[in-house]
């Protein structure tokens, strides 16, 4: 990641993914944040990849 | 619950806990085991149950635990592969532009509540997950359906957090892509 604030996609689709495995830093966090605030694409796919958690959930329902 | 009516809807149950362990063991042998082992289980446990879905709970949840011995058993044998798709390179480069934005852009999939509801949905879900490379379908099936945390994986399948979060990730995207191009691209044209 660089030095500054701002994140591209490809790091926050990163960042998404693994906020679902671990927990993010402070620094990572506010990034993230930040991207998505402006960055509906990325706002999207966050979304998708909660849904598809819920999905797999019920798999078994 | 009579004996007879138990045989019977634990034989009806056979076929769906073949599809989650198969899609979670990715090996038609070890998945056979372990839902012969289930149903032999719930037949010694003897349960009785009010109705059908405490029933199909209830035996999901030895099945996850059959799932979970089953990897105990294997270990070294199924990290191996884990460790080789690990190594690959894969390109996600296809999915962003230099610039870093995304090349395609996602599809709206709107309230979960509405898509959960059709049955459809779960057999392309199931159907996706089964078409991830078996090493990546297994992880991330520990990290989503047997709720394993990261660290408990990378134990069991002997790779590093680096390894994990890759696999996780491409598997995420993967089933991504193959649950907007089967399910919420037709979704969006009705």
């Amino acid at each position: 990641m660089n030095g500054n604030w701002k994140i591209t996609c490809r790091e926050a689709h990163v960042l998404l993914s693994e906020r679902m495995d671990r927990e993010l830093g402070i620094a990572e966090t506010l990034r993230l944040r930040a991207h998505l605030l402006i960055c509906a694409v990325c706002t999207k796919v966050g979304k998708q990849m909660d849904f598809m958690r819920q999905a797999i959930r019920q798999l078994d329902r | 619950m009579d004996t007879a009516a138990l045989n019977d809807a634990l034989a009806g149950l056979r076929p769906v806990l073949f599809k989650l362990a198969r899609l979670q063991l990715r090996n038609d042998t070890w998945a056979e085991d372990v839902v012969s082992e289930t149903l032999i289980a719930a037949l010694e446990a003897a349960p009785t149950f009010a109705g059908q879905s405490q029933l199909k709970t209830w035996v999901v949840g030895i099945l996850k635990h059959k799932i979970i011995d089953c990897f105990r058993k294997a270990g070294r044998e199924v990290s191996t592969d884990a460790m080789v798709e690990a190594a690959e390179v894969e390109a996600f480069d296809e999915l962003f532009a230099p610039d870093g934005h995304r090349t395609a852009v996602p599809l709206e999939w709107g309230d979960p509540e509405e898509t959960f509801k059709r049955t459809q949905f779960f057999e392309i879900l199931q159907m996706c997950v089964d078409k991830l490379p078996p090493a990546l379908g297994r992880i991330f099936m520990m990290r989503e359906w047997l709720e394993y945390e990261t660290t408990e994986i990378c134990k069991e399948m002997g790779i590093t957090a680096t390894n994990a979060f890759v696999m996780l990730h491409r598997a995420r995207l993967r089933l991504r892509e193959c649950l907007e191009m089967n399910w919420f691209a037709g979704a969006s044209r009705t």
